[in-house]
């Protein structure tokens, strides 16, 4: 069954409203921490549940948070990231759209918690219509007091901000984010020092995944405790599952941390389109590793996909059926990383290109037997060389899709 | 001639500015609303947009040529664009992508000679779930088939 | 001070540096492209990653600091490996024009390749196409294909010139460096572009297709074309046993210097190196004996004979010296203890050398390398163009600049139109050689040592980047042998064997002599 965490209200009319929101405790939270927290209170809780972000890299929340220096004279700053460009990945755009004031609050308690008056939402410029949903959400919290000067009688100031990206996946990418909020090129910035400390406009900062921040409030509300009763002990809440590809019922499905893959495809997702066979699936978002289909019954969990040499990601299911030429798979893949990469560093740049060339020219007919092994020495001469994690992020991909299917590529190579 | 914001862009412009400590940040979103007003981002409005952030002329072409939204070039009233990403393929997205350049008789990047569309491919859009989709302008149109492209297509005046 | 470990020999270093800088100081070679320590490292090129125990991934040498019992490893299989794979895909697209490319035998990629490379190509798709010729400032041809993004030419002109020329366009594997289409390189140190490109991708118009650099000697030298007085090498050409090559000097480049210049020189410096090579004069001329050739110790000789016919009666008033502030300490020292002092000189003048534009960087307005030496050895010297001159000249001795100007020599005219005896010492042809009765072939600073002082006070000592071109001799050296020969204090003069002998007398004059910088 499906547990609902942050889409309870989805399917209410105007859910998107702040009235429908009110109705349905919201902005509770926020008079919770404001009136009987203290940050050190909220920081605990957070800490407490073990809220791992869900942008794809599943760093727990209230470390990230607890990071951020105290006592310094700069302004801080929250980023919120909505850049969303990981293929497959649909989930924030349906926060943003259905329940944006669930997201304005989990902002509010997060920057309240790190002392943080000025927030940040970075969206991808492709959601313009979201973005002017979102803006809308802030003019209501605004208008009845959640936002702007003295919140709730607090002392606390925040004010919220939608910026809009331009088209560049690497946005997605913390630091890439922040020189593209600072009106740049989206180039990953050198770690150290990190954003905690040197992160936006040269301050602290704390960049959080929409649907990260989305769970905030119910932590608060409900207590850690109770959150981490939902998913697994080090894991907890749920996850919105975005499912596509070759299935009946493609969306998103709310479910806790460490549900079935297979139940999500078959019961969920209706099973697969046409009454297809099941090739492959990527369990979680374009940069996760391929599973084949025996490899598909596995807990959607960071541990368990961890320990199947895939990662959870953004939890983004793309479904393959076996009808799709595992080549066409890959071109797309290798296409992606090398439109997507920056081109600031060597193997990212050349070494996403010259992979796509050869599947590329694998596809017209023109591979030789020795192009796959090729292939995977590249990869593994990007894999961990890089300047930031889009090296990895198109390596393993490609490396996993080559391993596994390797027969039926070499079947499209001609003697 | 170069070009020049309206009074009421100058303005949007202002609110825009009054969100970030430094001009510059305010870059990509002046970007858009100068696409928007203009259509496409000529040298003349890097130009105008480095004197208007206090910024290098070269650092907004940086910036121009770095993100696939701006258009350096004019482009049809409706600018459709094909997602050409994974979940989209699956589900024909290519063929549709064929179907459409057919329909208009235009090649891929291309603009029809009425001026009023503009093809191109995307990567994800971040719609999948609609697989396979198309955004035209800011528009999503998802579930896509060649008779609701038909469709869609009839009712862009 | 941090105890590391690199390639398990033990360094102590200091706190703060990285990796790479404590490699260097040891000795150890790390391959770099886009790092350069004018500026803060952006660890893209990937040349550089070495292995840290305990670090799983391979780290970057010039942005990882140094910490206590850090256990490096710049070169072991892991490393290699990796170095490896990221010259493989800097090659992949390369165009491999290394006959044709101006930076071969410079060549970063080149060096790497024959030191870590040495695999067959195993690229087998087709290389993208670029711009090959694009000229981007008035001395620099950039070629796309061999650019490999490192990105020091855009810095340079974002952090050093603050003229923003440049920038990354486009993204992923189109990504260039390029200017607006009306926008080229357009500032004072351009050609530092060229000099600070690791590869031929920037290559200067100067010496495009001129020579090859394996066939250039390189020497250290200061630049005297301003009162900076940065540091540079000048390359020369020495020719060919069977041709001989069009000119001497090729090439002139900065040389890092802290005090000074950093890493950088300016562009008159950089290109302002024609006196070296033309015009100058190489034999000894005496006024209608032309053809007949001479040796310094015979025209010493007459020189010393047509400094004694001048009464010592006269020697105050009919005597004149027009000196420059291209001499140098040493050169100054001499005329004043021999000339001035001894040979009572009186009617001192300087030659005036007009201010040019400077900037708030490196470039002075003094177009001179030495007014501070001859102030701070206390040369009086008047105006040559301002004040007035003696009634009447028996005898004059002129030392003019390479840069001397027409009004320059107008004003030397003006006194050698009037003098008796006209002596000249200079290393290039002027408008006076000719009307000289004797002109004494000089080296340029590049030819020869000494020290000067720069406007900030430094005073630096050089020695010659190249040899004396034909006859021609230092200054100091001619003095010395002058004095001899007028057989004045033989012992005095005789301890001067180099610029250093000198300076040291100078010191027992003038203890804090070039000690007193800003």
């Amino acid at each position: 069954m499906e547990e609902k965490l942050l889409t309870k209200l989805f399917e209410i009319k105007d859910s998107f409203t702040i009235d429908v929101y009110l109705k349905h405790d919201g902005y509770k939270a926020v008079e919770k921490a404001f009136q009987e927290m203290n940050p050190e209170s909220i920081l605990a809780e957070v800490k407490n549940a073990n809220l791992r972000g869900r942008g794809g890299a599943g760093f727990p929340a209230g470390v990230k948070w607890g990071f951020v220096p105290k006592g310094v004279d700069k302004p801080k700053y929250l980023c919120v990231n909505a850049d969303e460009g990981e293929p497959g990945t649909i989930k924030d755009r349906y926060i943003m759209t259905h329940n944006p004031h669930l997201l304005l609050e989990g902002i509010l308690i997060a920057s309240y918690c790190v002392g943080i008056n000025t927030a940040y939402i970075y969206i991808r410029g492709e959601y313009e219509n979201v973005a002017l949903g979102l803006e809308k959400a802030i003019a209501e919290a605004n208008a009845k007091g959640y936002l702007g000067k003295n919140i709730l009688n607090s002392g606390f100031d925040c004010q919220i901000y939608v910026h809009r990206g331009a088209g560049a996946y690497i946005c997605g990418e913390e630091t890439a984010l922040l020189e593209s909020l600072e009106g740049k090129r989206g180039n990953p910035r050198l770690k150290p020092p990190f954003p905690a400390l040197v992160g936006l406009f040269q301050s602290p900062t704390v960049i959080n995944n929409i649907e990260t921040l989305s769970n905030v409030p119910k932590i608060i509300l409900n207590g850690a405790e109770t959150f981490v009763q939902t998913g697994l002990p080090k894991d907890g809440g749920t996850r919105i599952f975005g499912v596509s590809g070759m299935v009946k019922k493609p969306g998103i499905y709310e479910m806790p941390v460490g549900t079935n893959l297979k139940e999500i495809i078959f019961e969920l997702a209706g099973g697969m389109k046409d009454g297809k066979t099941l090739k492959a699936v990527i369990p979680g978002g374009m940069s996760a590793p391929i599973l084949t289909a025996d490899e598909i019954d596995i807990n959607m969990d960071f541990d368990s996909l961890a320990e199947a040499k895939s990662m959870l990601g953004s939890a983004a299911i793309i479904v393959i059926d076996e009808d799709t030429s595992i080549l066409d798979v890959l071109k797309i893949v290798t296409k992606f990383y090398s439109h997507e990469s920056c081109g600031q560093c060597t193997p990212c740049r050349i070494g996403t290109k010259w992979i796509n060339k050869t599947v590329q020219r694998i596809a017209d007919g023109q591979g030789k037997i020795e192009d796959i092994d090729n292939i995977k020495r590249l990869a593994k001469n990007i894999l961990g060389k890089t300047l930031c994690p889009l090296g990895d992020a198109a390596a393993l991909p490609i490396l996993s899709i080559v391993n596994k299917f390797r027969q039926e590529i070499e079947s499209y190579i001609g003697n | 001639m170069s070009p020049e914001f309206s009074d009421k862009v100058k303005k949007q412009v202002q609110d825009i500015l009054a969100h970030y400590p430094e001009k510059k940040a305010a870059l990509l979103p002046v970007l858009h609303v100068a696409q928007q007003e203009f259509g496409f981002i000529g040298e003349d409005t890097e130009r105008m947009v480095a004197a208007l952030l206090d910024i290098k002329p070269v650092q907004v072409r940086e910036v121009v040529t770095f993100y696939t939204m701006y258009n350096r070039k004019p482009v049809g009233k409706y600018h459709i664009q094909v997602c050409s990403n994974l979940s989209c393929s699956l589900l024909g997205g290519a063929g549709l992508l064929d179907f459409l350049l057919k329909k208009l008789n235009i090649g891929l990047g291309e603009t029809t000679k009425d001026k009023k569309f503009t093809i191109s491919t995307v990567e994800c859009l971040g719609a999948c779930e609609q697989a396979p989709c198309m955004m035209v302008n800011f528009d999503y149109y998802g579930d896509l088939d060649e008779e609701k492209i038909d469709k869609i297509l009839d009712n862009l005046k | 001070m941090v105890k590391i470990f690199i390639d398990e020999k033990p360094f102590e270093v200091e706190e703060g540096i990285t990796v790479f800088t404590a490699a260097e100081q040891a000795g150890i070679e790390i391959p770099h492209l886009c790092y350069h320590p004018a500026f803060a490292p952006e660890g893209t090129c990937r040349m550089c990653l070495v292995e840290i125990e305990g670090v799983p991934k391979l780290e970057l040498s010039c942005a990882t600091v140094v910490r206590d019992g850090m256990k490096v490893s710049t070169n072991n299989e892991r490393v290699v490996e990796a170095r490896k794979g990221v010259l493989e895909f800097l090659l992949a697209d390369h165009p491999m024009d290394c006959p044709i490319c101006d930076q071969a035998g410079d060549c970063k990629l080149q060096d790497y390749y024959e030191k870590y490379g040495m695999f067959e190509s195993r690229y087998s798709e087709n290389k993208e196409k670029r711009e090959k010729k694009r000229k981007i400032g008035q001395t620099l041809i950039h070629d796309q294909e061999r650019c490999v993004l490192c990105r020091r030419c855009v810095r340079f002109t974002r952090e050093i010139t603050k003229t923003h020329e440049l920038g990354v366009f486009e993204r992923g594997v189109h990504a260039e460096i390029s200017i607006l289409e009306d926008g080229p390189v357009n500032n004072k140190y351009s050609g530092n572009l060229a000099e600070i490109c690791p590869v031929g991708a920037i290559t200067d118009l100067d010496f495009r297709f001129q020579t090859r650099s394996w066939f250039l000697k390189s020497g250290d030298s200061i630049c005297p074309l301003c009162s900076r007085g940065c540091s540079i090498t000048i390359d020369s050409h020495k020719g060919f046993s069977h041709f001989k090559v069009p000119k001497r000097v090729y090439r002139i480049q900065s040389r890092r210097n802290e005090n000074i210049n950093g890493f950088w020189i300016c562009d008159i410096g950089r290109y302002g190196y024609g006196y070296i090579n033309e015009n100058r004069l190489e034999q000894i001329l005496l006024k209608n004996e032309q053809n007949e050739a001479m040796d310094w110790e015979k025209a010493l000789k007459i020189l010393s004979e047509k400094m004694k016919k001048v009464h010592p009666m006269d020697r105050s008033s009919g005597a004149v010296l027009i000196l420059n502030p291209w001499l140098t300490n040493e050169e100054l020292f001499l005329i004043k203890k021999f000339l001035i002092e001894n040979q009572e000189f009186e009617n001192v003048y300087l030659i005036d050398i007009p201010d040019g534009e400077g900037d708030d960087f490196l470039i002075t307005t003094e177009r001179s390398p030495n007014k501070r030496g001859l102030q701070e050895l206390g040369l009086k010297a008047k105006s040559l163009s301002s004040d007035k001159l003696p009634e009447k000249i028996k005898l004059v001795l002129a030392f003019t600049p390479p840069n001397i100007d027409s009004a320059g020599s107008a004003s030397v005219k003006a006194v050698f139109d009037k003098a008796e005896t006209k002596i000249l010492f200079a290393s290039n042809k002027n408008d006076l050689s000719d009307v000289s009765d004797m002109v004494f072939p000089t080296a340029v600073i590049a030819e020869k040592s000494g020290s000067l002082i720069n406007i900030d006070g430094v005073l630096q000592n050089f020695s010659p980047a190249l040899e004396a071109l034909g006859d021609s001799r230092p200054e100091w050296q001619i003095l010395v042998e002058m004095a001899k020969e007028i057989d004045i204090n033989h012992k005095y003069y005789d301890q001067f064997s180099s610029p250093e002998t000198i300076l040291q007398e100078i010191r027992k004059e003038i203890s804090d002599f070039g000690k007193k910088s800003d």
